[in-house]
């Protein structure tokens, strides 16, 4: 029960603390400053080259990516493969038109209470977390992008 | 095999599918194909040694995913079987003749040699449907139907499973069902249990056709231990009610001192049976209970599986296995599996060598081997690799040996000079193609 | 009625062990592996199941679901 309290509390307060999270140093992008993308909506997408319904919502996530950039719409893939070549072969395969970082020690993962693969959240432009799916529903892809148009309109209703 | 093999084999297919079409977790689908079909076919070769059972068979299993991990399943079975397997009645030192189980005609087995009924060759077609689906956000539901036909044998079943993820998916609990209707329609029709093997042309003591009815129910857990660590158990029940009896079956009937199988008067001009032989007679019901548990331990890339099977019903047979599998990779393209499988199982409460004339009639026997008391050891290595369009494709060669005795309070008179118990020697070959 | 009691008391602890025990959803990658599954190749486990029933007296056991790479 007190659970999604508690992983709200750390959220909050990770975000306000604006604290930079280490990330492994793998090529292309190795630390995560959430802080540089206040004012954006992120959507944060944990995913692995081993799992399969990964494979299916890559091209959805393009997708996204080419029509709500222009709106300020950021996707960060976080990679959480414990073998580099795995996600780079997967990438190969998988084209992603949007960033990856890796966080092949679960830190990021940890924080934000990854409970299935793929996760992903909806932050708004203020850091917080709007919204979370988890695994990925060909089925539901509407619903997941409701989520990213309604975190898109906040400002502009303020 | 037997009838009773083959009406056995049906069942194993309805139960094996049973337990394997809820095992499917799906193999990884190309995001691009996904919509297309994924096959596992083989090419099976089973023989034992001894001019006994050979079996041919060609499998496919087909599947595929519809959008969102919803998966249909569709199976494919076809048997050829030939080859003689033991009638049940022991060797003599004189030649025997014996009716055929069709009663349209005889055959004589040379003095000293085990007795097999080689009229068996037929043909089998067994067929699955199963269709599997997620339910909410953690579990799973699959339901599925089987069905097989031989000449004298049809198979009908349903299944369905459940199972549910707890603990952040690291523990699945499970639950499956399945409910066979079967029916015999022996050749020559089925025989009073405990009459005499009758002559050519008498089918006096032929009934028609026979039904039997199988529930199985399977709970279990899960549990991912580590990273490299799964483990399972599960508790299955079983209950057959109705005709168990092999149709074809038969034991000697013996002078109670000698062990000598008692001859039999023939008629002149009148095919028969050279000594006396009663038709085998078992329980209309048996209930089996089993327990069982599985590890797979990753080890650097390779593989070692393990697991345990009890089994005990109320026949009176305990049985014990040990399969051990340790898959070893070489390079990402190739591997090599040794297996190895240790089996013991103690004999039916009425598993009788012979059937004395100095005592009452029992209520149930048999002399099928397969109810006895025996050691079996599985001893097998099994290859794979990629092909160039990255399809699978295996070879498993595996022997068999199994080892049993007669309990020696069994034993009668000059039966102890004879080798009463039919080892078996047999050999797998199987091809495996997945694309 | 005993047994019943210690039937009980047994899973209770196996599951109170239980929930503690795993991995995290990002770690599965070994298990997600084709070879991992409890079931590898199903094919090659309904022939066994099949030879050996017909030619012993014991039948199946094998479980299903669980492990793999525990995605959606």
């Amino acid at each position: 029960m007190n659970k999604p309290l508690l992983a709200r509390v750390i959220l909050t307060a990770w975000a306000l603390a604006l604290s930079p999270v280490a990330l492994s140093d793998l090529p292309p992008n190795n630390r995560l400053d959430l802080s540089e993308f206040r004012g954006k909506v992120v959507i944060l997408d944990f995913w692995a080259s081993w799992c399969v319904p990964c494979r299916r919502s890559f091209p959805w996530l393009n997708a996204m990516n080419a029509k709500y950039s222009g709106d300020g719409l950021v996707i960060i893939g976080v990679n959480l493969d414990q073998e580099p070549q795995e996600a780079a072969d997967f990438l190969e395969e998988f084209p992603a038109r949007f960033q990856i970082r890796y966080d092949p020690d679960g830190i990021l993962a940890k924080q934000f209470d990854v409970r299935a693969m793929p996760s992903s959240y909806v932050l708004g432009r203020d850091g917080q977390t709007r919204a979370q799916h988890l695994g990925f529903k060909v089925r539901r892809q509407d619903e997941y992008e409701a989520a990213i148009v309604a975190a898109l309109q906040e400002e502009i209703m303020e | 095999m037997s009838r009773d093999e083959n009406r056995s084999i049906s069942a194993a297919l309805a139960a094996a599918t049973f337990t394997l079409l809820g095992s499917a977790v799906p193999v990884p689908v190309d995001a691009q194909e996904e919509s297309a079909w994924e096959f596992n076919t083989s090419l099976l070769y089973y023989g034992e040694g001894d001019d006994r059972v050979k079996d041919y068979s060609v499998s496919a299993i087909a599947r595929r995913m519809f959008v969102d991990d919803r998966y249909l399943t569709l199976g494919l079975t076809v048997d050829g079987l030939t080859g003689a397997t033991p009638s049940g009645a022991i060797r003599q030192d004189v030649p025997q003749t014996f009716t055929r189980p069709s009663g349209n005609g005889a055959y004589t087995i040379p003095a000293g040699e085990l007795p097999l009924d080689d009229t068996f060759k037929d043909t089998r077609a067994a067929f699955t449907a199963g269709w599997q689906q997620p339910v909410g956000e953690t579990s799973l539901i699959n339901v599925g139907v089987s069905a097989s036909r031989e000449y004298d044998y049809t198979h009908l079943g349903v299944n369905a499973k459940v199972a549910r993820d707890f603990n952040r998916r690291n523990t699945t609990l499970s639950a499956g069902i399945a409910f066979s209707m079967d029916s015999l329609d022996p050749v020559g029709g089925s025989p009073t249990p405990l009459t005499p093997m009758l002559d050519v042309g008498d089918t006096s003591n032929r009934r028609g056709d026979e039904d039997k009815d199988v529930l199985d129910v399977v709970v279990g857990i899960t549990q991912v231990v580590s990273r490299n660590l799964v483990v399972q158990a599960n508790y299955s029940y079983s209950n057959s009610d109705g005709y168990l009896t092999d149709p074809y079956k038969v034991l000697s009937l013996v002078d109670g001192t000698t062990g000598d199988t008692l001859p039999r008067t023939l008629t002149p001009g009148v095919e028969g049976p050279s000594h006396q032989y009663l038709f085998e007679s078992r329980p209309d019901d048996r209930t089996k209970h089993s327990v069982y548990g599985q590890a797979k331990y990753y080890m650097n890339g390779r593989v070692l599986d393990v697991s345990y099977r009890y089994m005990s019903d109320d026949w009176e047979i305990d049985s014990h296995t040990i399969d051990l599998r340790y898959r070893v990779p070489f390079g990402a393209e190739r591997y090599l599996e040794p297996h190895v499988r240790f089996y013991t199982q103690t004999e039916a409460e009425f598993y009788m060598l012979s059937i004395p004339d100095s005592e009452p009639l029992p209520g149930f026997a048999s002399n099928d081997y397969r109810l006895g008391d025996f050691d079996a050891i599985t001893l097998g290595v099994k290859y794979g690799w990629k092909t160039r369009n990255d399809n699978e494709m295996s070879l498993r060669v595996e022997g068999y040996r199994q080892t049993g005795s007669v309990p020696g309070n069994q034993i009668i008179g000059n039966q102890a000079t004879r080798d009463n118990y039919p080892d078996l020697d047999a050999i797998i070959v199987q091809f495996g193609y997945r694309f | 009625m005993n047994r019943t009691i210690g039937l009980a008391v047994l899973s209770l602890l196996f599951g109170a062990g239980c929930s503690s025990m795993g991995v995290e959803p990002w770690e599965r990658d070994v298990l997600a592996k084709d070879e991992m599954q409890l079931t590898t190749d199903e094919i090659e486990a309904a022939t066994d199941d099949h030879i050996y029933f017909s030619k012993e007296a014991s039948s199946g056991g094998r479980g299903f679901g669980g492990g793999g790479c525990g995605c959606n």
